[in-house]
């Protein structure tokens, strides 16, 4: 008996024990910042604001998974049920309508609204948009751009930085050097990027009218732009150009495979810039690859019409039904100030939503690309908006994927199909 | 059970059970290789690091991913060792009970912990995340220790019943007619028989909390209650669209460590457990 | 474990009793309850009460983002469920990764209990140990091991098996339905392989020795004996084994959402609940697949029970 006692002994004591930690006092408000995953530049900026904030309010972070969609269900379960505790949180711009329309969003002020859109730049404001009213306040601003091996732009005759490119010359460069190019080809959002941009730089839409009730919901994608990027994807997917990996290639897979032997072009955000430095450094990597990586404007579809680049990033929402609106207005706009979005730029590697931070000589050091990045902002096409986002991006991801059986002359309709027919209730997704 | 053997038998013998051994542990070796190579070393599809480094367990234990992973494994502790305790002692009761005690609903109790042992876990979780926001336990510990209990309670309870069904129960008449009283009687006999059969389950039902999934991802959603499994769903490289290999194999390593120390301790007595209400003895 | 010894004072009383009375019956009656209750009470709140939420819910269009909608809907969740093509490509999926993992573990479970039961003594703690570690370790490090393994970036898998025909440097195993399956199904096999030994295990150690040495005498070779003596009289381990295993890989989850998501079609009947309960917020629809889900396992027991009369009474809690 004495050895067993013993042993509840000790379980009991360490239960006691875990159970004792974490509680704390509150004069001061803290705020919950629920924040995606980053390299620690929120909860810098957490700390920045609440010492600025002298004892009014205090910012607490809080981690959401890595997965965007994943970042909405955690969100979207908690709002549901109607959570105080949520006071800020950091947004992938395409759920803001869904969170807008299920009323999870408390309303921006119009001083406050205008405060943290002066100056920043469009595509940003419009994806914090919804039914023409500022529902959530623009951090920082993703953007996709072509990353390419100066040696094989130069062998195939390309100059992407002075005279944009087309998908069809990428296609073909890769081709005829036996290269790989780098896209995103795995089952999950990052797919639907890749779709939108394709589709709306070829000058359609996937959805042509999104704030439309669900039932009259019209969609774009049956058409010559769809058809268009159809093919592209058909092509890169079926003659191998993605290389071995295509079908799962994220974002770092796409770019472990430009960094290798075989790279040439890619679609990218610009983490990949840090992330290949900071290879380097750590000397798995050339300096001499560092000097053959080029940058330009995201490839058109088509010569003659220019890119529409995909827009990310994250927007922060102001929780519904937070106990602290006020402070929280506050501390928002502390958060989105040029000083922490050139910060965060800098120290994160995601581009600010605010146009001078571009001009922070810092941030010119780092990223010798911002003015690239800052135009694509200004160009950028967001993914559809709507309230029922989840059912479209899903849709597509399971009816273009994998990228080498999309077939231009049936994928743009049976997707359409689907996402219809989902919509309507009538099948599962 | 031990029968004369040829020379030539027992190499054989030998050699598969070498096998067994490397079929078991190998994946295991991989992933705690994984933990000691340096990040750039993850891309070397070797099997072994070139260079071994502490790196990546400095990472989870002390640099970044520490508040993700330290509340994660406070929260797996915790959590795993209340609902294991619960688990034992309503078992260990109910066990009791059934082993000892003549009351119509004993075949009842079993088929009911049989039927909520095969139960889908994804089934019961989406009422329970609705029952749980609306009376408060969403992401709390209770709100994960009591579905826990679905889980460990009915394997406790079969183990126990089998266990205590063994026990000669007559020794403790034995004693109380060699003087001892009833409490003297129950605590030197019936006591040391039964504490292996508790412990063993004990131990199961560790193994069985600590290994969920499904529960700690859609129950919970801040560092208040995330346990390890749902947490390294959360590790991130330098930018979001990194997902750190290394780090989430170190902290794989770690988990596993208190299962290992179970298992190397324990063996026989979790084998006879695992063994023991299996077949009707 | 504190409260034991008084209920166990009062039990010896009543026990060493000639034929109790209708009174003492009865007190042990409630004292039986009063044990097991508890118990017996909380395993239901935890299931039977979130099963039936769940059917409730499944009759209701009902989707957690747009609360104002929510509107009664009959069995037509149902009816989208079992005539949408998803469904059952996710059974289809689920019941071949459930036929093929119980067919090898079957086999290998029962070469890795015999192993265990001829294994020389001073090898046997050596093997139960080896063999508990697959058993014990957390599904979704198991998962992450497995994956990373035949990952195209980080995994040994290609290169040390170039040299087969069928693979390269460049397989991409999570590229297509068949590679990613095989995964998959690997890793479920690692994983539990060592419970249905452990089942088997039992069930050899209550085959008849005297049974096996006659049979011997009579010049039975190592395969007759099996199939004549050895598998015969362990029959109902092997039933209630395939049994638990059975149930346990058509609720396979964890192993798919680390791997794959669910994509190139592997996805399975847990993994299609869940995306539609907490992926997409469909509550009504994604009761209704949950609703399904256990109406299958339970299908399953049946029909293992009445086809192979596996004796329930004779088993224990699966894993």
């Amino acid at each position: 008996m004495g050895k067993t006692s013993a042993i509840w002994a000790v379980a009991l004591a360490t239960m006691t024990a875990l159970a004792a930690c974490g509680s704390d006092d509150g004069d001061t408000p803290t705020l919950t910042w629920y924040i995606n995953s980053d390299n620690g530049g929120q909860a810098e900026i957490a700390r920045r604001c609440t010492e600025e904030a002298g004892g009014a309010y205090r910012i607490e972070t809080s981690l959401l998974p890595r997965e965007a969609s994943a970042q909405r269900e955690q969100l979207a379960r908690r709002l549901a049920a109607n959570d105080s505790s949520i006071d800020l949180m950091s947004l992938d711009p395409p759920f803001i309508p869904e969170f807008a329309e299920a009323g999870f969003l408390a309303e921006i002020p119009e001083d406050v609204a205008a405060a943290v859109t002066d100056g920043t730049v469009q595509g940003a404001i419009d994806s914090a948009t919804w039914k023409d009213e500022l529902v959530a306040v623009p951090f920082w601003a993703n953007t996709q751009i072509l990353w390419y091996r100066r040696s094989v732009a130069e062998e195939a005759g390309l100059d992407p930085e002075n005279q944009p490119v087309t998908w069809e010359q990428i296609i073909e460069a890769a081709r005829d050097q036996d290269r790989y190019i780098g896209a995103q080809g795995i089952r999950a959002e990052a797919l639907t990027v890749w779709i939108n941009a394709l589709v709306e730089s070829a000058g359609g839409q996937i959805i042509s009218n999104p704030d439309a009730p669900v039932e009259d919901v019209e969609f774009g994608l049956d058409s010559d732009a769809g058809r268009a990027a159809a093919e592209i994807m058909e092509t890169i997917g079926r003659e191998g150009l993605g290389g071995p990996g295509f079908p799962n290639q994220d974002e770092s897979a796409s770019m472990f495979q430009f960094q290798g032997d075989r790279g040439s072009f890619m679609v990218n955000w610009p983490f990949v810039w840090p992330a290949t430095l900071a290879a380097v450094d750590d000397g798995s990597l050339d300096q001499s690859l560092v000097d053959d990586i080029g940058w330009a404007k995201y490839p058109a579809v088509d010569a003659d019409t220019p890119s529409r680049p995909p827009i990310g990033g994250i927007n922060l929402g102001i929780g519904a039904f937070s106990d602290h609106l006020d402070e929280t207005y506050d501390a928002v706009q502390c958060i989105v100030s040029v000083e922490n979005q050139a910060f965060y730029f800098v120290n994160d590697g995601n581009p600010a939503s605010h146009a001078d931070a571009y001009d922070d000589p810092e941030v010119l050091d780092v990223f010798p690309m911002a003015p690239v990045i800052r135009e694509s902002l200004e160009d950028a096409a967001p993914r559809p908006m709507t309230p029922y986002y989840n059912e479209v991006s899903t849709g597509l991801q399971d009816t273009w994927h994998p990228p080498g059986s999309v077939r231009p002359d049936s994928t743009p309709e049976s997707s359409t199909e689907l996402i219809s027919s989902v919509l309507r209730g009538e099948k599962l997704l | 059970m031990e029968r004369e053997q040829t020379a030539r038998q027992k190499s054989l013998w030998w050699v598969a059970g070498v096998i067994v051994i490397v079929y078991a542990l190998f994946p295991v070796a991989w992933i705690v290789s994984l933990s000691f190579k340096r990040a750039s070393d993850l891309s070397s599809r070797e099997f072994l690091p070139t260079t071994w480094t502490w790196d990546n367990y400095d990472l989870i234990l002390r640099g970044d991913f520490q508040d993700l992973f330290l509340s994660a494994l406070r929260n797996s502790i915790g959590i795993t060792l209340i609902a294991t305790f619960i688990a034992v002692v309503l078992s260990t009761f109910c066990a009791y009970a059934i082993a000892r005690l003549d009351f119509p609903g004993k075949k009842l109790i079993l088929t009911t912990a049989l039927a909520v042992s095969i139960f889908p876990v994804i089934s019961i979780v989406t009422p329970l995340f609705n029952l749980w926001r609306n009376i408060g336990l969403y992401d709390t510990w209770p709100g994960l220790i009591i579905p826990y209990l679905s889980l460990t309670l009915p394997l406790s309870i079969w183990t126990l019943s089998a266990f205590f069904r063994q026990i000669p129960w007559e020794l403790e008449q034995a004693a109380q007619v060699d003087g001892a009283t009833t409490w003297q009687a129950f605590r030197r006999v019936i006591v040391p028989l039964a504490t292996p059969g508790v412990f063993t389950t004990a131990i199961i039902s560790f193994f069985i909390a600590w290994n969920d999934f499904v529960y700690g991802i859609s129950l919970t959603s801040t560092e208040a209650a995330r346990p390890v499994p749902a947490a390294l769903a959360f590790f991130t490289g330098a930018s979001q669209f990194e997902q750190p290999a290394g780090a989430i194999s170190a902290a794989a390593v770690i988990v596993t460590i208190p299962v290992v120390i179970l298992v190397v301790l324990f063996q026989r007595r979790i084998v006879a457990g695992l063994t023991q209400g299996a077949v009707k003895g | 474990m504190t409260a034991t010894p008084a209920a166990a004072g009062k039990l010896q009383v009543e026990k060493t009793a000639p034929p109790p009375t209708s009174d003492r019956a009865r007190s042990e009656r409630r004292l039986g309850w009063l044990l097991a209750g508890p118990a017996f009470v909380v395993m239901l709140l935890v299931t039977a009460y979130p099963i039936a939420q769940a059917f409730y819910e499944s009759l209701f269009k009902y989707r957690l983002t747009d609360p104002d909608a929510r509107a009664f809907n009959g069995l037509g969740n149902y009816a989208v469920v079992l005539t949408d093509s998803v469904w059952w490509q996710a059974v289809g999926v689920t019941v071949l990764i459930t036929a093929i993992t119980v067919a090898v573990e079957a086999v290998i479970g029962f070469a890795l209990a015999l192993v265990m039961h001829r294994a020389i003594t001073t090898l046997r703690p050596v093997l139960r140990t080896a063999i508990l570690i697959p058993y014990a370790i957390i599904t979704v490090v198991s998962a992450f091991a497995w994956l990373y393994a035949f990952d195209l970036q980080t995994g040994f898998v290609n290169s040390w098996f170039s040299w087969l025909p069928a693979i390269s440097e460049e397989t991409n195993w999570f590229g297509g339905f068949g590679t990613s399956v095989t995964v998959i199904i690997m890793s479920e096999i690692w994983k539990t392989t060592p419970f249905i030994s452990l089942l088997l295990l039992a069930g050899l150690a209550q085959v008849p020795e005297d049974l096996q040495e006659a049979a011997k005498v009579d010049g039975a070779t190592w395969w007759q004996r099996m199939y004549k003596v050895t598998i015969p009289n362990m029959k109902a381990a092997i039933m209630v084994a395939l049994l638990f295993r059975t149930l346990d890989a058509f609720r396979i989850f964890d192993n798919v959402f680390i791997m794959t998501q669910g994509s190139q079609n592997t996805e399975v009947v847990s993994f299609l609940a869940y995306r539609q309960t907490i992926g997409r917020l469909e509550i009504g629809l994604g009761s209704a697949v949950s609703v399904l889900l256990f109406l299958c396992v339970v299908l399953i027991s049946v029909a293992f029970i009445k086809l192979f009369r596996v004796d329930l009474s004779s088993a224990r809690g699966g894993n």
